[in-house]
């Protein structure tokens, strides 16, 4: 008996060993990229950050904790960021509930609806670069779509300055925004929807729920996690956003979009200050991470009534 | 828990994928139109690198007789060689231009290889800036000079050429454009591009009819907008999305004001950029957007798209300060229209700093567009090459003449006496009269004072802050600018 326990619990110890082993060569060219491509350059933004360094010149400057210094008087930093609060804030409240709109018409309208599930679609096809040309052609003052329909309304020369003046610029880049991501989370919902069991909806129907009870008591309910697995995406998203700011505005008008991202690049590549935007880059990563962090314990806390 | 540390990885691992990024080729589209030069032009559009080697293997039968022949050059190797040249000429008409210049070059010398590659505009300073950092640092590569230029050679990717230049053989380049291609006294670039002036364009059409005369001083200037204004019509189009649009009337400004004397002290922070001719920019400027003579959301225009030119094409303004290359541009828009309507005149002249002795010649632009930067990283065989590929194909006589050919007159002396287009003569007259060319501020400026100023021209023309207020923030960060350097 004592015999065999041990004879048993030696296999066991061989076999989970084989399966470390298999597991480690599976995992190995995973792990490997993610070292080079995600980990490596992490950890050299941090070590970058505490050089002064033009971003081409084999000799660096070591100056510790100088970048973090400056950066923590920046005000232009915290601009950007706030900037970037301001754009989380909005993206959530905008993006994620139209979406959800939408996806739930779709979903009640089945397949009669799917000209409008591909056309909704259609603006996140697009790319960043597309959409921010797109867009300053429209919002343009000089026969932009706002100031020629003000023109028209008004019957004089009327012009609408969306991009050019600040705070506008700011709100007018979050609509844009929100015109490309909304279908994002619209797909979203309506493959939340799908996952639904057909069960509910039938047993509902039967206890003699309406559409709209249904809708309401048992649908938006069990969305719940994929409602706040959107909300992280965007929230990160928003953070780190950087590609249709930079090419509508530039983080313009005198710094009213601008950035951590923004300001990360023109600090690195324009301004030849790769150490601090180096900096800007580590403290953006820390941030993201820690508001992210954050996000997440509150909806855990909820999660558990 | 476990969504808690997925979380975590998620936000880890979005983030981390954007710094990734910024060492990579990921470099977005970013619209950098700081460059005044001509070459600036080129739209966003076109698809980039291309190799050139097709085209030059036709020509490649060497024929023994080279262009080069009993000239004061240096012997060029007969081992194989290859150069990498990096360029941004995307477009018409620079590109085939540029080729053939490559090509005869080949011909001559059929062991020498040059891979031309055609980067975009837009993002090329950082592709150059991303390659350089990661050893791919291309052998000869174009630059406009300036604060950018400075940083290439001080890391040491930009050759000093100066004994070579004194030794050999080269085309007699204006001096201003020397000068440009210089840093403290070294000759590090090779200019092949082209001068350009900054004057203002005007419709003449409108100016006929409304029975004015081209201004000659600023208080001139002042009536005709207001005139102008009164019919309805814009005075100035002026699209300043980019900031150094809005920067030309500024510096015209300051230079009429105080020639160069305010803008040198400034920049040494012995003055001050809230000195009185600064202050009188500004406040001119500022007075004039008040007055409506500039567009209504000038700010959110962008030339690029040529929304300032428009505005001169749809009748809705009369003038527009821009540098010569826009005669190019318009020419090429549609030549009829540009000859029948298009005239030109250099900034008026402020009458009251005249009588107090300022020179009313200091004029703004760029002696060149661009020059070449050579980076042999001390392989002598090579500059040599890439030294007599710079003088002697770029800039002969075929390439310069097809130059001329496309409303670009190369900054080499004499060449002034054969521009024919009626425009481009009187903006070369200007530029050859003038006692001294100002650089474009945010090409002369530290990279990081550019930055300030531009947001300045933006805050300016939006009147969101007077010209004390950027008076204090230009001198701040050139302050900090010079503290660096030491």
């Amino acid at each position: 008996m004592t015999q065999k326990t041990i004879k048993n619990s030696s296999l066991a110890k061989v076999r989970s060993k084989r399966i470390g082993i298999a597991a480690a060569v599976f995992l190995l060219p995973a792990l490997a990229l993610i070292a080079v491509y995600f980990i490596y350059p992490i950890i050299d933004t941090f070590v970058i950050s505490a050089y002064k360094w033009n971003g081409i010149s084999a000799d660096r400057t070591f100056i510790g904790i100088e970048n973090w210094v400056t950066l923590f008087h920046d005000k232009l930093f915290w601009e950007a960021f706030g900037h970037n609060i301001i754009i989380m804030v909005f993206s959530i409240v905008l993006q994620i509930p139209i979406g959800m709109l939408l996806a739930t018409f779709l979903d009640a309208g089945g397949k009669k609806f799917n000209f409008f599930k591909v056309v909704w679609f259609l603006p996140y096809l697009m790319s960043s670069v597309a959409i921010a040309f797109l867009f300053t052609y429209a919002l343009a003052t000089n026969g932009g779509i706002f100031s020629s329909l003000a023109t028209l309304f008004a019957g004089k020369r009327v012009t609408v300055d969306l991009l050019g003046r600040s705070p506008q610029a700011l709100f007018a880049v979050i609509g844009v925004m929100a015109w490309q991501y909304t279908p994002f989370y619209m797909v979203y919902f309506i493959a939340g929807y799908g996952n639904i069991d057909t069960s509910l909806y039938e047993a509902a129907i039967i206890d003699g729920a309406t559409r709209g009870q249904y809708v309401r008591q048992i649908a938006i309910p069990m969305l719940g996690p994929i409602f706040k697995t959107a909300c992280t995406m965007s929230l990160i998203g928003s953070l780190k956003y950087f590609d249709l700011i930079w090419n509508m505005t530039q983080g313009g008008p005198v710094n009213s979009t601008e950035l951590m991202a923004t300001y990360m690049y023109k600090l690195s590549f324009q301004q030849f200050n790769m150490g601090y935007g180096s900096c800007v880059a580590a403290a953006m990563f820390i941030l993201i991470t820690v508001i992210a962090l954050l996000f997440q314990k509150v909806f855990v806390v909820k999660e558990d009534y | 828990m476990k969504k808690k540390l997925l979380g975590t990885i998620l936000a880890a691992a979005v983030t981390a994928s954007m710094f990734a990024g910024c060492g990579g080729t990921a470099a977005p589209a970013a619209a950098d139109t700081s460059g005044g030069a001509a070459a600036t032009e080129a739209p966003a559009a076109d698809t980039a690198a291309a190799d050139t080697t097709a085209a030059a293997d036709t020509t490649a039968a060497s024929t023994g007789a080279k262009q080069t022949d009993g000239k004061n050059l240096p012997e060029l190797t007969t081992e194989p060689m290859e150069i990498t040249l990096w360029d941004i000429a995307t477009e018409e008409p620079g590109r085939p231009i540029q080729e053939a210049a490559v090509a005869r070059f080949m011909a001559d010398y059929p062991n020498i290889k040059v891979n031309q590659v055609h980067q975009q505009n837009d993002n090329y300073k950082q592709q150059l800036v991303v390659a350089m950092s990661s050893g791919q640092c291309p052998d000869m590569y174009i630059s406009w000079g300036g604060g950018p230029m400075a940083e290439y050679y001080k890391s040491g990717f930009a050759d000093d050429i100066t004994d070579m230049y004194n030794k050999y053989d080269h085309p007699d380049f204006i001096d201003a454009a020397i000068a440009q291609g210089s840093y403290q006294g070294k000759i590090l670039g090779i200019p092949f591009g082209s001068l350009s002036g900054c004057d203002i364009f005007y419709n003449k059409t409108i100016f006929k009819d409304l029975g004015l005369e081209v201004p000659e001083t600023l208080d001139d200037l002042e009536k005709v907008c207001a005139t102008l204004k009164e019919n309805g019509i814009t005075p100035f189009a002026l699209a300043n999305a980019p900031k150094w649009t809005g920067s030309m009337y500024y510096m015209y400004l300051v230079a009429r004001h105080s020639g160069n004397e305010e803008f040198d002290a400034a920049y040494t922070q012995e003055g001050s950029f809230g000195s009185e001719a600064f202050l009188f920019a500004s406040d001119k400027i500022q007075d004039w957007v008040r007055k409506g003579y500039f567009p209504d959301g000038v700010n959110s225009l962008s030339p690029d798209d040529g929304q300032d030119k428009q505005l001169l094409y749809d009748g809705s303004a009369a003038m527009m300060l821009h540098g010569s290359w826009m005669a190019g541009s318009m020419s090429s828009d549609n030549d009829e229209w540009y000859k029948e309507n298009i005239g030109v005149f250099r900034f008026p002249i402020d009458t009251e700093a005249e009588a107090k002795g300022v020179p009313q010649n200091v004029e703004i632009g760029t002696a060149i567009g661009n020059c070449f930067n050579f980076n042999s990283q001390g392989d002598q065989a090579k500059l040599d090459a890439m030294y007599v590929l710079a003088t002697q194909y770029y800039n002969d006589d075929t390439y310069n003449q097809q130059q001329m050919d496309s409303f670009q007159t190369p900054s080499i002396k004499g060449y002034e006496e054969q521009v024919t287009d009626p425009i481009m003569k009187y903006i070369t007259d200007v530029f050859f009269n003038a006692s001294n060319v100002q650089l474009w501020y945010d090409q002369y400026l530290p990279a990081s004072v550019t930055e300030v100023h531009k947001n300045s021209m933006s805050a300016l023309f939006g009147l969101e802050k007077d010209g004390k207020q950027i008076g204090e923030d230009q001198d701040a960060a050139m302050k900090a600018a010079i503290a660096e350097e030491q």
